[in-house]
């Protein structure tokens, strides 16, 4: 007894040192997936695959395919499905309450790796995974003074644009979203409208009271309402549309997307004076 | 014959089993590609294995009684032993079926498995876990050598750490906490009453007499300063001396048979010069105290109650037997006939010859028939047999020497006698 004892001792340390020392030896070549590799997906396309048939998953701003895994997940498929088609980082880091997945069900889950979850506007819904701590930290403080705060800095960024009639667009995927119309008077801005307002080949701007998307549309409208005769750099504040806005959730809890408004507005201005007054 | 298992082993077995049992549906099956089942059996072997620590912690609680479910403290302190050795084993077939189970997905995750960053603790108290094993358990196993008995002793404890860290990480990973919580308090709690309350509960007595029967064998006559301990015929007790004139084994327990009568209003004890502390004893003052702890032991465990006894005693483990026959001389009416053959070198060795002359004299259901190794050798077959011929019929009871214990066992054995009825308790290192 005690010779099998240490014998299964010694073999044990010998066991891990050589797991430790051949993953030291040959584990360098092992490389991580940027994040501008990745296909963007969007909110959308992402609920567009919440079943067993099709199960995609967003976590920590990536996105996995993990339908072939589903059937042999431990957990009950019930659960492991309710989360298809969802941001699924609350589950993934709490497989139980407070209990984070495993490194190897992470190195798994690299497996299934297909895309990084952005939102309307191509921008990442949340740092990448390979992007350090630090990094975050330092955008954030940097967030701090941004121009919808910061009077000085939103003329900087500005520039100081003529007086005149403006016209700009802002383009996603190859078509129009938001295309506005205004002008500029000691440097307020007048008469704003839209000259487009579409998403996903729906036409916010021949929407009626009732229709389901009609609340988005009242959105922008008040955005052209509340801009009236505002400083041209109360624009900023769109970056912020609480600010602006009463209701930023006109639409089944989707946040407005006020950075396509700016958007269109400061390309407006980059183009120049579309016609004089 | 096909018998049940004893009472405490079958409990111990469900105990053993419960949080397998409760754990068992969440764990999927034994089936799948390798790192499903290898998952699988590193998250059956690290359940088992400290269930085993904990029911080791447990039957070391030494509360007396609670041994003769299991057969006697001898026979539970080899389950103890066994318990730790599996739990050893097993735990760390569960640390390497864990890690090669996420070689597939890959080495770096194999080795963050076993070796996580530090914001994963539950894994780490694991790890300490282990080394705290390896720590009390080193000694144990003999890896560096045999170790100084008290020595050894203070380093068993760490085997409350060892619990302790391996509990919290079963708390924390484990889906079901109640079955932890239950195996964890019992065998915690066994071991803060092993060490905090059962030193204070020993039972104080006073050396009447010191008999000396041979050279270098006494027998100590103690005299409870309070009610004293009640015990069965064949049990032992663990003795602290506390006289302070003793050169060695002053306040250190050792476990020694009664060898008086149940109904004796003195508590006998023979002692051999075997070692440090039972050699300081051949000289321990008249009117010291003693602090006794027990009664302990199954010796006389009946598994066959209709078969007559054959009792075959030697050197100091004759004191079993000592107390067995003076049970009978003192008026216990036996409900079967007992047979002694005393083993011994020669006459002088043969210190307790007197007592069983006179009793077997007196006492009808007891034969007594003396053995000397100077004129006849080795006890045979046939000297048993021309003098009990019934032997090999008899429910068997042995105690002595290792060496005799071996060459009697085979004796026995070869006779075609079967093993469950002959009894022994060798009381080794406890």
């Amino acid at each position: 007894m005690n010779k099998i004892a240490y014998s299964a001792f010694i073999a044990f340390v010998a066991s891990l040192f050589t797991l430790v020392s051949v993953n030291a030896l040959s584990g360098s070549d092992r490389e991580t997936v940027e994040d501008f590799d990745l296909e963007s997906i969007t909110m959308e396309e992402l609920a567009e695959h919440g079943s067993a048939e099709s199960c995609w998953k967003a976590i920590h701003g990536r996105v996995y395919d993990i339908t072939d895994y589903v059937p042999d997940h431990p957990t009950e498929e019930e659960v492991l499905l309710e989360w298809c088609g969802r941001e699924s980082t609350e589950g993934w880091d709490n497989k139980r309450p407070g209990v984070p997945h495993s490194p190897r069900a992470e190195a798994m889950l690299e497996r299934y790796l297909i895309g990084r979850l952005v939102d309307d506007t191509a921008e990442p819904l949340e740092p990448g995974a390979g992007e350090p701590a630090g990094a975050v930290v330092e955008r954030q403080a940097g967030e701090a003074t941004s121009p919808a705060q910061d009077e000085r800095l939103a003329r900087a960024l500005l520039g100081l644009p003529l007086d005149g009639h403006y016209r700009g667009a802002f383009t996603d995927r190859g078509s129009i979203q938001v295309n506005v119309t205004f002008d500029l008077r000691d440097g307020h801005i007048e008469s704003l409208a839209y000259r487009h307002l579409a998403y996903r080949g729906v036409d916010y701007l021949a929407l009626e009271e009732g229709d389901e998307l009609y609340p988005v549309m009242l959105q922008h409208r008040q955005i052209a309402e509340r801009l009236e005769g505002a400083p041209v750099t109360r624009i900023f504040a769109l970056y912020e549309p609480e600010s602006l806005v009463d209701d930023i959730d006109g639409y089944s809890g989707a946040t407005l997307r006020g950075a396509k408004v700016i958007s269109a507005i400061r390309d407006a201005l980059n183009r120049g004076v579309y016609a004089w007054p | 014959m096909l018998r049940l298992p004893r009472l405490g082993d079958s409990a111990l077995i469900v105990v053993l089993l419960l949080p397998l049992a409760v754990a068992l549906p969440r764990l999927g099956g034994l089936s799948g590609p390798p790192e499903l089942w290898l998952t699988w059996v590193g998250r059956v072997t690290g359940i088992l294995g400290l269930a085993m620590m904990l029911l080791a912690g447990l039957v070391s609680c030494r509360v007396p009684g609670f041994d003769r479910p299991f057969g006697g403290l001898a026979r539970l302190w080899r389950l103890h032993h066994w318990l730790g050795f599996a739990a050893f084993i097993l735990i760390m077939v569960h640390v390497l079926a864990l890690g090669l189970a996420a070689v597939p997905a890959s080495l770096d995750a194999a080795v963050a498995t076993l070796f996580p960053p530090p914001s994963q603790g539950a894994i780490w108290l694991g790890w300490l876990a282990w080394v705290a094993m390896v720590v009390f358990l080193a000694p144990t196993f003999d890896f560096f050598g045999k170790p100084h008995y008290q020595r050894w002793k203070r380093l068993h404890l760490v085997s409350a750490v060892a619990l302790l860290f391996g509990l919290w990480h079963a708390l924390l990973l484990a889906g079901e906490a109640w079955p932890w919580w239950l195996l964890g308090i019992a065998g915690l709690g066994a071991i803060a009453w092993r060490k905090g309350v059962a030193p204070q509960r020993r039972h104080p007595y006073r050396i009447e007499q010191v008999v000396s029967l041979a050279r270098g064998v006494v027998e100590l006559v103690l005299r409870p300063e309070g009610s004293g301990i009640r015990h069965a015929v064949g049990q032992f007790v663990y003795l602290t001396p506390l006289d302070e004139r003793l050169a060695a084994g002053r306040g250190e327990e050792h476990p020694y048979t009664i060898a008086s009568a149940p109904s004796d209003s003195r508590l006998r004890i023979g002692i051999k010069d075997l070692g440090d502390a039972s050699h300081a004893l051949q000289t321990v003052m008249p009117e010291t105290r003693v602090l006794i702890e027990g009664p302990y032991g199954e010796f006389f465990e009946r598994r066959f109650p209709q078969r007559d006894m054959l009792w075959l005693g030697g050197g100091i483990g004759i004191t079993p037997f000592v107390a067995g026959a003076r049970n009978l001389g003192a008026g216990s009416v036996p409900d079967v006939h007992v047979h002694l053959f005393y083993l011994a070198n020669n006459p002088d060795r043969a210190y307790y010859r007197q007592e069983f002359c006179e009793i077997a004299a007196r006492v009808e259901g007891f034969a007594y028939t003396q053995h000397y190794h100077r004129d006849h050798g080795p006890l045979t077959e046939a000297f048993l047999r021309e003098h009990r011929p019934d032997f090999a019929e008899r429910e068997i009871y042995l105690c002595g020497p290792p060496g005799m214990n071996a060459y009697l066992q085979r004796l026995l054995i070869e006779q075609g006698i079967p093993a469950a009825r002959i009894h022994s308790e060798v009381f080794d290192f406890l």
